[in-house]
């Protein structure tokens, strides 16, 4: 069809927002099954698919002294070899429910993640849940797997962000192990399958589990399901992870990994900070926010858009499960590593020293509340935030009164949360980069500790 | 089987804007895109990288919003914003709490209708752009493998051949004048499709399009561009050295079939029989079974782009990263004989039923996401602009499965047969510097 004239000319005033509408909470359901296991499940009909995770309340920072890096290769194998399929069998059996699955863990979680065609939804579960329960852990599995895990760490080691990542988090955390993320080469290789087996017994366990489903099921019906198929799952629950003392961060610190021939280099800046149960962390999160957090934000239009040194600027706060830590982060051009940590800090110290203006704090408000809302609008980004709600044990009403909390800020809060988490003073630093046209630039902030890409001090 | 009913709703405004609709009120979010018929491959010759730094240029003002106002009033109304350049498009799009619609329409009209930089900007935003390519390439360990390696070895024209990031001499040499002229040429609402998704009423989104958009005078078409591809007639190598990683790895790509033909339906359904995760073909031999390789993937178009969003030449692709105690022959050994054998003995039913079934699951996925979680629908939308602008037929989001779901074995071994051989090929291997162990 062909639409009628045009009713105006160029207009220069921009619209003003039209009212907001309500955020509509899907139906939940939730549920603790006698052995333990705690569901949550929540209705979304955008596809015809459903996707899930199952967690455990345990991952490598659990097993950290034996070897890092070992419950993420426990999910690895778990993955090729129940006491029913092999392999093969295990693949071509998810191909046939149209299914995608990933196995895992991370620091403080192992999880098994899956999606699929309603019409096996049945089926997905029943492989998930002998993934969780029956993993026979093959031999040949094992070698092949942790072959390739080798392969990756050495290309781990030639990539920049990998490497700067792997220095801050020692810096931040030394021999707690949220300062390792990644094994070595001799770690992984001292890997034996006895290990990976001992952590599956002691912590894929239902009371140590959460299952988060969303998708286009009923959600009780689709409890039914689940009890069916998990309701037999012996008991168990898990000792949560170790947390030995962290180091002292007294003053600023530099550091420097040579990576020769390098064209750019990568810089991370921050300090230990805090987890999402504590008080401050919105106050923190809309400080980021405002800080580096989003694209209209300070640390992007000064060094970016103002000034052109990089691409990708970008601060986060990354809340683990015991501790948390701020970053402010950049790839930038050889020749502006200083200038580059000029601005870091000066836009760092600008959030400690002075109030955020009404204007920017309303924006910030409006940017996050309104992220919030956009993350919550895809059965993935659902599941996301309800996972971490109840993972981390927030409170029952958390997500629903995300969006008045945040609104509730005011100017003092974002400067209290800088002036507590934006330490400058004892601030890490980390480059990564060819040591020759860089060195001397790092040295203006503190005398570098430098190292080599094996991690070795040099 | 689901039978898909996903609503489409569409118009040509007189300037000849396309304005494609489709509503969904499960949440209250909207997603708008823009997209332009242009990409990075029928940018001007001596001119490498420039429909991508032009696509910064976007973000830099237009007559009525200055440097970033447009990414200030996303933020603070809610919302994200991005874009991007691909082979024959360009997108620019927001994901906004559905009571900022009107004001997404308002900036994109705005930069539809006039582009405000200067040359403060430009000079910027090729400062920004070369820090992307090395953060992207030049210092990262694989950058641009395959992507930027295969096509200049296997592509004569240069359109298809050329480096789609940019050599930094063709970005130093790109000129205020340039930014202009290509905007002139290519920017033109004939040239573009506006799409609304989500929380959008339809009546009013499309009264809203007129009101922003109607107005913006038409400009010519461009003249179209010629891509082809004298046909190849032997299979062709390159050799690029991999300055950081530590493994061997090679790509193969093979001329895929015309897109909406049904040898294009049979060679998606090869694709998933190839290169189908874990349980695909390569992936099992090369992977699990023989350990020759430590990791492949592939597809069609593949890894920048998926079997919808290209209206051209492209090849059908597998990633192969191997063992250093296996050599780059005795690996495409290896592949070939997957290959050989699929000439030869095809696909049963009974495999591809399976393949079928995730290939319609992959779709579903691609509906909602493509972009995280960040962008709801990014994939529909870039599914309703890709059939907009190439086949002015947006509902074929609908019904576009039905075909591939028709596929039968014999349509796929004859497919295999035609474009998997030799001289339909190109290879390239990235050469490690360094040896493998440290």
């Amino acid at each position: 069809m062909m639409a009628s004239a045009p009713r105006s000319e160029t207009q220069s005033v921009i619209p003003a927002l039209a009212p907001t509408r309500p955020v509509i909470w899907p139906p939940r359901a939730r549920k603790t099954l006698s052995n333990g296991l705690e569901i949550v499940l929540v209705e979304s009909h955008t596809i015809p698919k459903f996707t899930g995770e199952l967690f455990f309340r345990s991952g490598n920072a659990a097993v950290a002294a034996k070897a890092p890096g070992l419950a993420d290769m426990t999910a690895t194998v778990a993955r090729t070899g129940t006491q029913r399929r092999a392999s093969r069998e295990i693949e071509e059996d998810l191909r046939r429910m149209g299914a995608d699955l990933a196995t895992g863990a991370g620091a403080d979680t192992s999880v098994i993640s899956f999606e699929g065609l309603v019409d096996h939804s049945n089926d997905l579960l029943t492989l998930v849940s002998e993934l969780a329960r029956e993993a026979s852990f093959p031999a040949d599995e094992f070698e092949r797997e942790r072959r390739q895990l080798v392969e990756g760490l050495r290309i781990e080691r030639t990539t920049p962000s990998f490497l700067a990542s792997e220095r801050f988090r020692r810096a931040l955390f030394g021999s707690h192990p949220y300062g390792t993320i990644s094994p070595t080469e001799e770690q992984a290789m001292s890997y034996c399958v006895e290990d990976l087996k001992d952590f599956y017994q002691q912590y894929y366990r239902p009371g140590n589990a959460l299952l988060v489903m969303v998708g286009d099921f009923a959600p009780q019906a689709m409890l039914t399901q689940i009890e069916k198929v998990f309701g037999s799952w012996a008991s168990g629950s898990a000792e949560p992870a170790p947390d030995p003392p962290l180091p002292e961060l007294a003053s600023r610190k530099v550091f420097l990994v040579h990576l020769p021939g390098s064209v750019q280099a990568q810089i991370v800046v921050g300090n230990r900070a805090i987890t999402r149960k504590h008080p401050d962390w919105l106050r923190l999160t809309l400080a980021n926010s405002i800080y580096g957090g989003a694209f209209n934000s300070r640390l992007v239009m000064n060094i970016r858009e103002q000034k052109g040194y990089t691409y990708s600027p970008r601060s986060g706060a990354h809340p683990l499960r015991q501790h948390g830590y701020f970053s402010a982060g950049a790839a930038v051009r050889n020749d502006v590593v200083a200038a580059t940590l000029t601005e870091i800090f000066y836009e760092l110290d600008r959030m400690r020293s002075t109030p955020v203006g009404e204007e920017e704090l309303d924006d910030a408000r409006a940017y996050l509340t309104g992220v919030f809302s956009l993350g919550l609008a895809t059965q993935d980004g659902l599941a996301g935030q309800l996972a971490t709600a109840t993972l981390e044990k927030l409170p029952e009403d958390y997500l629903e009164t995300y969006r008045e909390r945040v609104m509730k800020l005011t100017a003092a809060d974002v400067q209290e949360a800088a002036q507590k988490y934006f330490d400058t003073a004892r601030a890490q630093i980390v480059i990564v980069g060819d040591r020759a046209q860089i060195e001397s630039q790092a040295a203006l902030f503190g005398v570098p500790e430098v190292y080599d890409a094996q991690g070795n001090r040099i | 089987m689901t039978r898909l009913n996903i609503p489409v709703e569409s118009q040509v405004l007189p300037n000849g804007l396309r304005v494609v609709v489709s509503p969904d009120h499960a949440a209250p979010v909207a997603t708008v895109g823009v997209y332009y018929n242009i990409g990075f491959r029928i940018e001007p010759r001596g001119r490498s990288g420039f429909a991508h730094l032009f696509e910064h240029m976007m973000f830099q003002g237009s007559a009525n919003a200055g440097k970033m106002v447009h990414i200030k009033l996303i933020n603070s109304s809610g919302g994200v914003l991005n874009g991007s350049t691909h082979y024959d498009v360009t997108n620019y799009y927001e994901s906004v709490p559905s009571n900022a619609l009107e004001r997404v329409l308002w900036l994109e009209a705005d930069r539809m209708r006039a582009l405000k930089v200067d040359d403060e900007n430009l000079r910027n935003q090729r400062d920004v752009v070369k820090e992307e390519v090395r953060v992207n390439v030049l210092n990262q360990p694989y950058g641009g493998f395959p992507w930027l390696d295969l096509p200049p070895i296997a592509y004569r024209n240069w359109s298809n051949a050329h480096n789609f990031y940019g050599d930094f001499d063709d970005l130093d040499a790109a000129t205020l004048e340039d930014v202009q002229k290509f905007f002139k040429t290519y920017y033109a609402p004939s040239n573009a499709v506006l799409l609304m998704l989500g929380d959008v009423d339809t009546d009013e989104a499309m009264q809203l399009a007129e009101r922003h958009f109607g107005s913006i005078p038409s400009g010519p078409a461009p003249s179209p561009a010629n891509i082809d591809e004298p046909p190849q007639i032997e299979e062709r190598r390159g050799v690029v050295e991999e300055k950081f990683g530590t493994l061997p790895a090679v790509a193969v790509g093979y001329q895929a079939p015309q897109r909406l033909t049904p040898e294009w339906h049979a060679a998606a359904m090869l694709d998933q029989a190839l290169h189908g995760g874990r349980a695909g073909r390569v992936y099992r031999r090369l992977v699990l079974e023989q350990q020759i390789a430590v990791d492949t993937e592939g597809g069609i178009h593949y890894p920048v782009g998926d079997l919808f969003d290209y209206n051209g030449p492209t090849l059908m692709v597998t990633r192969i990263m191997h063992k250093p105690e296996y050599s780059v022959d005795q690996t495409l050994a290896a592949y070939d004989q997957i290959i050989d054998e699929m000439k030869e003995k095809g696909i049963t039913a009974e495999e591809l039923e399976p393949i079928k079934v995730k290939f319609r699951s992959n779709y579903f996925s691609m509906l909602e996401g493509g972009h995280g979680a960040s962008i709801p629908r990014y994939g529909l939308m870039h599914l309703l602009a890709c059939f907009s602008l190439f086949d002015s037929e947006p509902s074929l989001v609908n019904t576009i499965l039905d075909p591939f779901m028709d596929v039968s074995s014999e349509a796929v071994q004859s497919v295999a047969q035609k474009i998997l051989t030799r001289q339909n090929r190109s290879i390239v291997v990235r050469q490690p510097v360094k040896k493998g162990a440290a």
